[in-house]
């Protein structure tokens, strides 16, 4: 800003002689001058807001739209034209107290207080373990790390019911040699099975985002650790995870979000688990199934709001949590 | 922006601005072509994921007569279909003539997709079979083409049959007899998947159940009535003395190399199964013969269960009798044969026509078969005892999947058979109950 108004005052020099006069109109120029300069700047990320506008907040309004409508059958038979009418809150009051819902939302819960530190912990292991190591060895297992991540959802899904076969599965038969009988198939294991394969997926993205923040310590404070006699293992936890707090509730962040919407694992699991993936077993697998299978979109919306409410408050919660004991 | 930026940006604007008058003006002209030929054939939009001969069809068709023009739109499957359609239906616009049955007829009618074309059906009622005319209607009123079922045949490990002195069984009460030996000797009578509850369904259809009945302006929900409950003690029997494996298809690898193992002795199947055993089974080929499903012991006539998700002509298209011609040539020898898959040159099997004999040579692969002739006619006849009907009332999009979960508990041995479809029927009143459709529950 100083930059810019030294060279303002050279181009246009009559602007410093009506600075030093304090002249009104000289002064209303200068600031239309800026906020024009501030307009520019912010016009450069118009591309972004267009598509953000119409790819989020629009859908998101047409999705509160829907939830306040019904269709409501013409009677008798069924046959015929549905009425849509205007039923305001009712489809999100209807969500608010539906049990089925909020059982899944609570499994889900429970599967992200256990996997979501889980992932954290092992992707921060896998971060500070390829720090110490040297660049070439550390870029090596970098690219192997994150190809887990690379794999679409449903394919990884689909390579791991394949791994986790006990017919022809190569997991069940290693298992076994230990000596361990563990069917991945079986009722018992599904989450496990689900949260392993999510585990697996999410290090990569996790790590490479922990391991670029770690890139970022200043060196100087190892070296004076160092002299001061500290252990690697000690100044890995005690000064770079630190360092990397930021970081950490960010992945922690997106990891509670991806967690509490999980989807395409018990979509793809409830034909060999059916006993125990039913259709409403995860929030998300409800709302797919309200939507697309019965075809009920109003009411489907109105879940979809509720899920990104309790979302939205598990983030705000992380935030509050995290800011506050930094401060 | 300096001076140089504002003529590039000028230029650019210029340029997009002149390629699209150019396209516009393009398409004018060729708009201006078909609407000097508007008298001409009509044009007719069909849906269909039949990715190996749809187009083919279509195309032979046109070829065949002047007066319809097919249009076949692939769908890359049965719920894109359903995904696609619906969006359709939403923005009415380009809705097509004739769109492959993705969904129950009646659910098309109760959601206002289908459109009534008795009159169009009723003139050409003499070349269908009586399963295929029963599949198109609803409430006695045609609200599809007709469509052929898949009649369901039970094919046999003959090997492990002999190997354990067992006979094969013709009746529900002789299949149960013969899986009480055969688990002596470690072998699963037939593979239940947890997730697919067709077995019970189609064991329903075949002791005559009647899920849901229309009664003048209400509909009659029963769930649990004599017939269904014969079919369900049979699933049970099956479950309770574990003469069944519980192998998934989501995991067909496994699948397949289990029903080829021999450890597996029988399992329903219709003609397009087939070719896939065919190739998967590497041991067992050429051990399996085809016999008529089992029967209910009460049962007078044998009958073959088979449920045709109809075809349907949707509301807001115009030319319903173009439809007809074109479902029409397709029973004649001629659209059968432009059926011709020209990879595996094997023919779709006509299963709407009264007799498809002289094409189910085709559909019996080679060297699976102890005797491929007897296969042929097991085929046959099991099409023609195909009961084609089963009424799955107006909210079956809501009520299967909960079908589904409670199979899947009632397989795990969680719950009965009888449960299950208690469960399922308290569902469907409920659901009906919040969509204010009439019902009553029979006792």
């Amino acid at each position: 800003m100083s930059t810019r108004s030294t060279t303002s005052a050279d181009v246009r020099p009559s602007r410093e002689r009506g600075a030093r006069q304090a002249s009104p109109p000289a002064l209303n120029r200068q600031a239309r001058w800026r906020t024009l300069q501030n307009l520019k700047g912010a016009s450069l990320s118009l591309p972004f807001l267009a598509g953000f506008a119409l790819f989020s907040i629009v859908p998101i309004v047409m999705a509160l739209r829907e939830s306040a409508y019904a269709a409501r059958s013409s009677g008798g038979l069924g046959f015929g034209d549905k009425t849509v009418e205007f039923v305001g809150l009712d489809n999100l009051a209807r969500a608010v107290v539906d049990t089925t819902f909020w059982s899944g939302m609570g499994r889900v819960a429970l599967y992200a207080v256990v996997l979501v530190p889980l992932t954290q912990v092992v992707s921060l292991a896998m971060a500070l373990v390829l720090d110490a190591a040297r660049r070439k060895v550390a870029a090596r297992f970098r690219v192997a790390l994150l190809l887990p991540y690379m794999v679409p959802g449903i394919v990884a899904t689909m390579v791991w019911i394949y791994l986790y076969s006990p017919t022809v599965g190569p997991l069940h038969s290693f298992f076994e040699m230990l000596g361990l009988d563990a069917n991945f198939y079986s009722s018992e294991m599904v989450w496990v099975s689900i949260g392993n394969l999510a585990l697996w997926g999410a290090i990569g993205f996790n790590m490479l985002i922990l391991y670029g923040a770690l890139q970022s310590v200043p060196h100087e404070i190892f070296e004076a650790a160092r002299i001061d006699g500290a252990s690697e293992l000690r100044i890995a936890l005690s000064i770079k995870v630190p360092f990397v707090r930021g970081s950490l509730v960010l992945t922690t962040l997106l990891s509670i979000i991806g967690t509490l919407q999980i989807f395409n694992e018990p979509l793809l699991f409830r034909a060999i688990s059916p006993e125990t993936i039913t259709k409403d077993f995860t929030p998300a697998l409800m709302i797919y199934n309200q939507a697309f299978q019965v075809g009920n979109v109003n009411y489907a919306t109105a879940l979809s709001i509720v899920l990104a409410v309790v979302i939205g408050i598990a983030s705000a919660v992380l935030y509050r949590i995290s800011s506050r004991s930094e401060s | 922006m300096n001076t140089t930026t504002r003529r590039l940006v000028g230029a650019g604007a210029a340029a997009a601005t002149a390629l699209g008058l150019a396209a516009c003006g393009s398409g004018e002209a060729e708009g201006g072509d078909t609407t000097g030929a508007a008298s001409g054939p009509v044009t007719i939009e069909v849906w269909g994921w039949n990715a190996e001969t749809g187009v083919q069809i279509a195309d032979a068709f046109n070829a065949a007569q002047d007066d319809v023009q097919v249009e076949y739109v692939l769908q890359a499957s049965n719920t894109a279909t359903q995904t696609n359609f619906r969006n359709v239906m939403t923005t009415q616009q380009g809705i097509p003539c004739l769109v492959q049955g993705f969904a129950p007829l009646t659910t098309m009618v109760v959601n206002g997709w289908a459109q009534d074309v008795t009159d169009v059906v009723t003139a050409s009622e003499g070349l269908y079979n009586e399963g295929a005319l029963a599949a198109a209607k609803v409430a006695d009123r045609y609200y599809g083409v007709p469509t052929g079922s898949d009649g369901q045949f039970l094919i046999v490990n003959t090997a492990t049959f002999e190997q354990n002195g067992v006979e094969i069984p013709t009746t529900w009460d002789e299949f149960l007899d013969a899986g009480r030996v055969l688990k002596t000797a470690g072998v699963d009578i037939t593979n239940l998947a947890g997730e697919d509850p067709s077995t019970l369904l189609n064991l329903a259809q075949q002791a005559g159940a009647e899920w849901f009945a229309i009664d003048g302006d209400s509909w009659t929900v029963d769930f649990l009535d004599d017939a269904t409950l014969e079919g369900a003690e049979v699933v049970q029997q099956l479950i309770d003395e574990d003469l069944v494996s519980n192998q998934t298809y989501q995991d067909k690898p496994a699948l397949y190399s289990y029903f080829d193992s021999g450890k597996m002795a029988s399992t329903t199947t219709q003609w397009w199964s087939l070719t896939g055993y065919q190739t998967n089974f590497a041991q067992s080929a050429g051990s399996w013969r085809a016999v008529q499903i089992p029967q209910f012991a009460d049962a007078t006539t044998p009958v073959t269960p088979g449920r045709a998700t109809a075809s349907f002509v949707p509301q807001g298209c115009e030319n319903p009798e173009a439809v007809m011609a074109f479902v029409d040539w397709q029973t004649t020898a001629e659209g059968i044969e432009a059926g011709r898959n020209a990879e595996t040159a094997a023919v779709g099997f006509p299963v709407q026509i009264p007799d498809p004999s002289p094409y189910v040579e085709e559909v019996v692969p080679e060297g699976f078969f102890v005797d491929a002739t007897e296969a042929g006619d097991v085929i046959v006849e099991a099409q023609g005892a195909a009961i084609g009907k089963f009424e799955l009332g107006p909210n079956y999009d809501s009520w299967f999947p909960e079908l589904q979960d409670q199979w899947g508990k009632a397989v795990a041995g969680q719950i009965t058979v009888e449960q299950a479809l208690e469960n399922v029927q308290e569902f469907v009143v409920g659901d009906l109950e919040s969509k204010g459709i009439s019902y009553t529950v029979a006792d």
